[in-house]
């Protein structure tokens, strides 16, 4: 924004020279005297705007003598208005302008992150939809939504957190890996985030190309800060209970040298009360934060920054609707009852949560300013940091699940058999008599099939929160250990604590170039490079008592004898397959040892990029071009015993599991081969173009028009089928690799295979904006197509009994909307804000699926394959189109409405009440409940599938009065209840209107003191009616219940889909119920 | 220099507390509840009533049942005077009413689901029953060897195919099943886990040294057809002695040399349990003595060793395992009375199976290793 003024300026300059000099000037100063530097001036009758300088200074001339509204507006200060009149030849000079501090967003900021930090890595399902940082924007809308929406885990315009930019003193912190920013990195320590540039989507940016979600670069520069002390308290019932915090800045001292640290702790003890927010959870971390500056004069300055924050935190979990309904008889009067978490139990009679996150991001960066002269300007930066990020889970080996909520453990367990094919309780025998009436049961009725003693027995211990039924059995787990001890004392541990460990090293080398020489135009280029290393591991947390963890896979040990099958290698090279490393054999471990995996991705990733500014009096104009490399590598420390097994079984296609070494792996000697073994690198190169034009209709209204679209290559997240085992890529990165080859395989253009494995967007909006002294606002519409989108999946499939790994390609959807806002001055204290936004996003094509076993074992037989395949054997990947046709994409609500009513008195008290409303939020879909062979008994590529919606044993498909297949808009066949249930896509939405309402409060006060000091204060309070019926996200289990159908011939496990649809119901995350959080904060 | 001396007239007492203070900060929090010793098992049978298996099957068992059982009356439900198939519920005692054993099961080699067996030596003499439990691999937490204490009332005594078991009511509605005409209805059904953990405490560690073994010869027991008799025998653990396998099968009492084929099409290959086709019932192979007595090895086709070649018929020795006698009358099962080939034993891993062509045990080479591909035992 700022270089768009200053181009305006120049644009005033010369266009206007003829004038008379007619001068505005004055001085933007904060209440401790500091120069606010970046603010935006606007003569609102002019269509004229500028920036104060370093000095806080600005200065418009060549203006027309009329009576003026200057608005002022500086982020993380409140907005002031001036009027004044311009006569004609004359300096008007305004003085020190004093702004007041906007305690109260800067005060909320750390709610937000807090949240943002919570769902960031969330490994259950896909990750949640989370908000990332609040907007520093003075825009109505995204100054409201930032915080209003939060709770509701809104995302802008519904794009993934993939689609903003995020970079810190011009230097991309977006992990090449998983496209995201981890905020957890800065956890708790407000001032590293406190100052920072947003450009909101595509716009002209002086330090990003920019996507298609904001960019927000974080300055942290030291004289950023002001000088002295600020020491910051703050009571929470969320998932911590007390922050504290305490920042010293020197200023900029006379040696041209400035500091600035921050230390910040945050705290919980284990959460031992039932039903309380955040039961079961501790947290605990420390954040430091320190930058340097040296200047030399006005036209160079060296920054050096430091910060991390370690942190440990306990997670809860997704629930079920009968988890959350049987959890919430459980002490409902304290506040918020809706927070059972499974993941925690007692251990010797305290709490043990299994889930606990690690994280600690140090990171270092060098940046450096440099003023050329007037019209060139240089940034350049180095970065570096290493990304701890590790979850602990319990695993188990020959014993029982340990997990409380396991469907089997639940009382609708016994559900299971007991429905017909209509979604009705049975209550007749086979032979037609009536078996009873059922019963009530503490948890609704419950047809006559069940032994309601059994059931209720059940239903009590959840109701009453048993210890041992509804939480981790520690001390159980311990036992099973010990007697392992004593019976097996070389054997594997029946359960451990395992640590899987997601760490990313990352540097970053960044160029940025402006350049003004050209009147109305300023050109902006950059280079990004980054060097990239996801590592992936996992070890031994916590042997639970027990002597060692011997390494093999479970699944593929239990399925040894599917995995044997006609593939005639020896029993001895069968017992290779569940090995996870060949070359360390049933590998003893013990605590902190590596075992399962041990892989990682390696990535390069540069972008070269230029934009073109053009600024007149009445329009602007933006054009801008970026070219992107990047490369993608696989590497692993252990050779996988499923690799080694696939490649024997597929000698032809051995190199897709072990690339390079597959010759070397299967005829020589694998003790001789290097420790770390390469898979091949993949090279992609992706354009982007973007254009846009503002229209300055008058000084209060304007049209903007900003469009973009680029190719973008997969994630390292995403590029591979089951990274974990081998080195097989989706099939779009081989055809990407051999364009040629594929291009004459399949009649197709060479680049069309060559960007095939790239996703392509294109979109655009408009938007109207106007600002009026008492009226504010803007509304804007958005298009934005999204081609070819990758994701990798993985489940525990019930037809095959093993968990599998899914890669979809080809996910094109499609997100449009409408946004509006506008904020109505009442009086002298008050305002009102309205702000919408309604979306429409959703999937455009169908997604192709390739499914493999992790375990290795083959998904379906020989006899399965289609007629006209004439390949030989089982078939180990199915390929089949997913239906998703039509679906919504799950990120967020997407309806979102707020009203909020604004206070502010001079004397500094303000407070706001915030009602909203959201509506349109969905669930995330499971594509193994939407593969076109369930709905059609073929997959995609041909084959039989066993077990599908259209068997005649079960009443699946709908059918007209005319017998008929009925079929949906998108040409999937309608399923007659309770079937509909798999597959449909749910609403998150509650049935009753009021439970779509949150509100929020939040009142402060900021005191003067003497000598510069000041207290300011601040309570919001977070869903304030306490509606605890609000789900924020959660997703569809993959699993699909299954029966099986006895004594048919040619060894087929003939499946049949069961109607009980509560069997592996979806699970969801709520918002919490009321919940408040308190701040104060002391400067001097 | 106050302080200085301070801290050297104390030192000893200062680096005492500081050892004690890191001792405590590193010695992590260790459950103390790994399972009741035998005093408090006594005092807590003390407040109520113990019962052995055999009281407890005599006390509850019906031969009837008290459970709705509208099925009772299909031909596979019933043997002559004799339910097959029963559920009697015990009914919420006000003192508790207890029942105690030691495991003798183990389903690490997955020829167990989710069934514990445990005996009780009453008068120098096993008793035994089978546990119905709904988890997988129970076998992690109450482990071979294993003696627990089980609150016996609240839950129910059934029998399945004319096996005593512990359990409670389940309407079996798998309308996919063989012959499910026969089959649907109420059955003695698995325990949910949490019920089951919540009424079962383990006393001591395992030792796997209390375990008795009820050493046979196949002639003491597969003469019995009488189904009241064969329930008390149900479930024990024993050891055949001077058997060895014949690569034979039961082919409706006749044994029949199974063949080469393939496991995964061939009903009939020479291997523990190849595939049922899909009828998921336990396959058995036939054992031999020296009097060319003949009794069955059962094997679930979901054993780790399914597929595992039989050991060759010159490896002669001891079969180790639980003794069943599964009758089950279905209609078109046409196998009233009972016989020889519903007896069989049921092995919890390959280390069963003692078996020896001189010194050389056909599991183990010399060195005392697994021979390749045979290393599904261990517990």
């Amino acid at each position: 924004m700022r270089k768009t003024i200053i181009a305006v300026f120049l644009t005033i300059a010369a266009v206007l020279g003829a004038k008379a000099q007619t001068r505005l000037i004055g001085r933007l100063i904060s209440v401790e005297q500091q120069a606010i530097e970046g603010a935006t001036i606007t003569l609102a009758n002019q269509s004229l705007s500028t920036t104060t300088n370093d000095e806080g200074k600005f200065s418009l001339t060549y203006l027309d003598a009329i009576d003026e509204e200057v608005i002022v507006e500086a982020y993380g200060y409140i907005s002031d208005i001036l009027l004044v009149q311009l006569v004609e030849n004359q300096l008007t000079d305004l003085g020190d302008i004093v702004l007041q501090p906007d305690i109260s967003t800067e005060l909320k900021e750390e709610v937000i992150l807090n949240l943002a930090e919570i769902d960031l890595n969330d490994d259950e399902g896909k990750s949640q939809s989370m908000s990332s940082a609040s907007s520093a924007s003075q825009d109505v809308f995204n100054a409201t939504i930032s915080y209003a929406w939060s709770n509701a885990r809104y995302r802008g315009r519904g794009y993934e957190q993939i689609y903003e930019q995020n970079y810190i003193e011009g230097i991309s912190f977006n992990s090449a890996e998983r496209g995201q920013f981890n905020f957890s990195a800065m956890g708790g320590l407000n001032d590293a985030t406190r100052y920072r540039e947003v450009v909101e989507g595509m716009e002209a940016s002086n330090f990003t190309f920019g996507s298609w979600g904001k960019s927000t670069n974080y300055m942290q520069s030291a004289t950023n800060y002001a000088q002295g002390w600020k020491v910051g308290l703050a009571g929470t019932n969320r998932n911590y209970k007390g922050a504290a915090r305490a920042t010293y800045s020197s200023g900029l001292m006379e040696n041209g040298w400035a500091f600035t640290a921050q230390l910040a702790w945050r705290y919980t003890p284990y959460i031992d009360v039932k039903g309380q927010i955040g039961e079961g959870i501790s947290y605990s971390s420390v954040g430091y934060f320190f930058t340097a500056e040296k200047q030399w004069g006005k036209d160079k300055r060296l920054s050096l920054i430091t910060f991390g924050a370690p942190t440990r935190r306990g997670q809860s979990s997704a629930l079920t609707q009968e988890t959350y309904d049987l959890t919430n008889q459980y002490n409902k009067t304290s506040w918020g009852y809706n927070n059972y978490n499974p993941y925690w139990g007692y251990q010797n009679g305290k709490v043990r949560n299994s889930r606990i996150v690690h994280s600690y991001d140090p990171t270092v960066i060098a940046s450096f300013d440099w003023k050329i002269n007037e019209q060139n300007f240089l940034k350049a930066g180095v970065g570096y940091h290493y990304s701890m990020y590790s979850n602990s889970a319990l695993t188990f080996y020959n014993a029982t699940d340990p997990r409380p909520d396991y469907y089997r453990n639940l009382p609708s367990f016994l559900w299971d058999g007991q429905i017909d094919k209509n979604g009705n309780w049975i209550n007749e025998s086979y032979d037609g008599d009536k078996l009873g009436q059922g019963g009530d049961s503490h948890y609704g009725y419950v047809g006559p099939s069940i032994d309601m003693n059994t059931y209720n027995t059940l239903v009590d211990l959840w109701t009453s929160r048993d210890d041992k039924a509804t939480q981790i059995d520690w001390d159980a787990l311990y036992a099973a250990n010990n007697a392992n001890n004593v019976n097996n004392p070389n054997g594997s541990a029946r359960y451990i604590v395992e640590r899987r460990h997601n760490d990313i090293q990352e540097g970053m080398i960044n160029l940025n170039y402006r350049n003004t020489a050209v009147e109305n135009l300023t050109i902006t280029a950059g280079l990004e490079v980054k060097g990239s290393q996801g590592i992936h591991y996992k070890t031994v947390d916590d042997l639970l008592g027990g002597n060692q963890w011997i390494d093999v896979d479970p699944f593929a040990e239990r399925d040894i004898k599917e995995l044997a099958t006609n593939i005639g290698l020896t029993q001895a090279d069968i017992a290779n397959v569940k090995q996870n490393d060949m070359r360390n054999p049933n590998a003893c471990i013990t605590d902190h040892g590596r075992f399962g995996y041990d892989y990682r991705i390696n990535m390069i990733n540069a972008k070269l990029w230029a934009q073109n500014e053009w600024n007149w009096n009445n329009v602007d104009l933006y054009y801008g071009l970026q070219f992107t490399y990047s490369s993608i590598q696989r590497t692993t420390d252990m050779l996988n015993g499923r690799a080694w097994y696939l490649a024997k079984l597929n000698p032809d296609y051995a190199f897709y599991y072990l690339a390079n070494n597959a010759d070397a792996v299967l005829n020589s000697d694998i003790n001789a081969l290097p420790t770390r073994l390469k898979g091949y690198t993949y090279h992609f190169v992706d354009p982007a173009v973007k254009v846009g034009a503002t229209y300055k209709i008058d000084g209060r209204n304007q049209i903007k028009v900003n469009a973009m679209a680029e190719t973008k290559a997969p994630l390292g997240r995403d590029a591979y089928l089951s990274p974990r085992v081998h080195d097989r890529a989706t099939e779009s990165i081989y055809r990407h690799a051999n364009p040629v080859a594929y291009a004459q395989m399949y009649g197709t253009s060479v680049l069309e295979e060559y960007f095939g494995a790239s996703q392509k967007i294109a979109g655009g909006d408009l938007t109207y904006s106007f600002n009026y002294p008492l009226v504010r606002g803007r509304v804007t519409g958005f298009f934005t197509q999204f081609w070819n989108g990758t994701e990798l999946n993985g489940y525990y499939d019930d037809e095959a009994r093993t968990f599998v790994n899914q890669s979809l390609t080809g996910i094109n959807r499609r997100h449009m909307g409408v946004e509006a806002a506008a904020a109505v001055k009442l009086g002298m204290y008050f305002t009102l804000t309205g702000v919408l936004s309604v979306g429409d996003y959703r999937y455009t094509s169908n997604a192709l699926a390739i499914t493999s076993a992790e375990n290795g074992m083959a998904l379906a037989d020989e006899s399965d394959r289609a007629a006209n395949d004439l390949t030989q054997g089982p078939i180990f990947e199915l390929r089949d189109s997913v239906l998703i046709k039509g679906l919504r994409v799950a990120t967020g609500p997407q309806v979102n409405a707020s009203l909020k009513l604004s206070f502010f008195h001079p004397k500094m008290w303000f407070a706001d009440v915030t009602v909203n409303y959201f509506d349109w939020n969905f669930l995330d879909y499971a594509p193994a409940r939407r593969m076109q062979g369930l709905f059609t008994g073929v997959r995609a590529d041909g084959s039989h599938v066993n077990g599908s919606y259209i068997d005649s044993e079960i009443n699946a498909i709908a059918k007209d009065e005319n017998g008929n297949t009925m079929y949906d808009k998108y040409g999937v066949p309608v399923l007659n209840y309770p079937y509909n249930l798999h597959s449909a896509q749910e609403s998150l939405v509650d049935g009753n209107v009021l439970n779509r309402f949150l509100v929020d409060v939040s009142v402060g006060k900021l005191i003067y003191l003497p000598n510069r000091q000041s207290i300011s204060i601040n309570l919001t309070v977070n869903n304030l009616l306490n509606n605890t019926h609000f789900k924020t996200g959660g997703y569809q289990q993959a699993r699909l219940p299954r029966q099986t159908k006895q004594g048919l011939t040619n060894n087929k496990i003939v499946s049949v889909i069961s109607p009980n649809a509560w069997k592996f119901p979806s699970k969801y995350y709520y918002a919490w119920g009321t919940n408040f959080y308190l701040n104060i904060q002391y400067k001097f | 220099m106050k302080t200085m001396k301070f801290i050297i007239h104390n030192s000893k007492f200062i680096i005492a507390t500081a050892l004690v203070a890191l001792f405590a900060a590193c010695t992590p929090d260790e459950p103390t509840k790994l399972y009741i010793s035998e005093a408090e098992a006594d005092a807590m049978i003390e407040a109520g009533t113990c019962l052995t298996i055999e009281e407890f099957k005599a006390a509850y068992m019906t031969e009837e049942g008290n459970y709705c059982m509208p099925d009772l009356y299909r031909e596979r439900s019933k043997a002559g005077n004799y339910y097959l198939f029963s559920i009697d519920t015990i009914p919420v005692s006000d003192t508790p009413i207890y029942m105690r054993g030691r495991v003798t099961t183990d389903d690490y080699a997955g020829n167990f689901y989710k069934t514990l067996c445990i005996q009780q030596m009453v008068g120098g003499k096993q008793q035994a029953l089978r546990l119905s439990v709904d988890a997988g691999s129970i076998g992690g937490l109450y482990q071979l060897g294993q003696e627990i204490l089980i609150r016996v009332d609240g839950l129910a005594i059934g029998r399945y195919a004319n096996q005593p078991q512990l359990c409670l009511p389940s309407y079996n509605n798998n309308i996919y099943a063989n012959k499910a005409e026969e089959k649907v209805g109420w059955a003695a059904g698995r325990i949910p886990f949490a019920i089951f953990k919540a009424r079962t405490q383990c006393i001591g560690t395992p030792d796997k040294s209390k375990l008795y073994y009820d050493t046979l010869k196949i002639t003491d027991y597969n003469h019995i057809t009488s189904l009241i008799e064969a329930r008390s025998w149900d479930a024990k653990l024993v050891c055949i002695e001077n058997v060895h396998f014949t690569g034979q099968l039961d082919n409706n009492g006749t044994p029949k040399n199974c063949t080469n084929g393939d496991p995964e099409i061939d009903t009939e290959a020479n291997v523990f349990a190849p595939t049922t086709e899909n009828m998921n019932y336990p396959q058995g192979r036939i054992i031999k003595d020296a009097q060319d007595k003949w009794t069955l090895v059962s094997t679930s086709e979901y054993a780790k060793y399914a597929h595992f070649y039989l050991p060759a018929n010159n490896y002669w020795g001891n079969v180790v395992g639980i003794l069943g006698f599964y009758y089950d009358n279905g209609k078109n099962y046409s196998k009233y009375p009972p016989e020889a080939s519903d007896w069989s034993i049921s092995i919890r891993s390959l280390d069963d199976l003692q078996l020896y062509d001189g010194d050389d045990h056909w599991l183990y080479d010399a060195n005392g290793n697994y021979k390749p591909g045979y290393e599904y035992s261990k517990n």
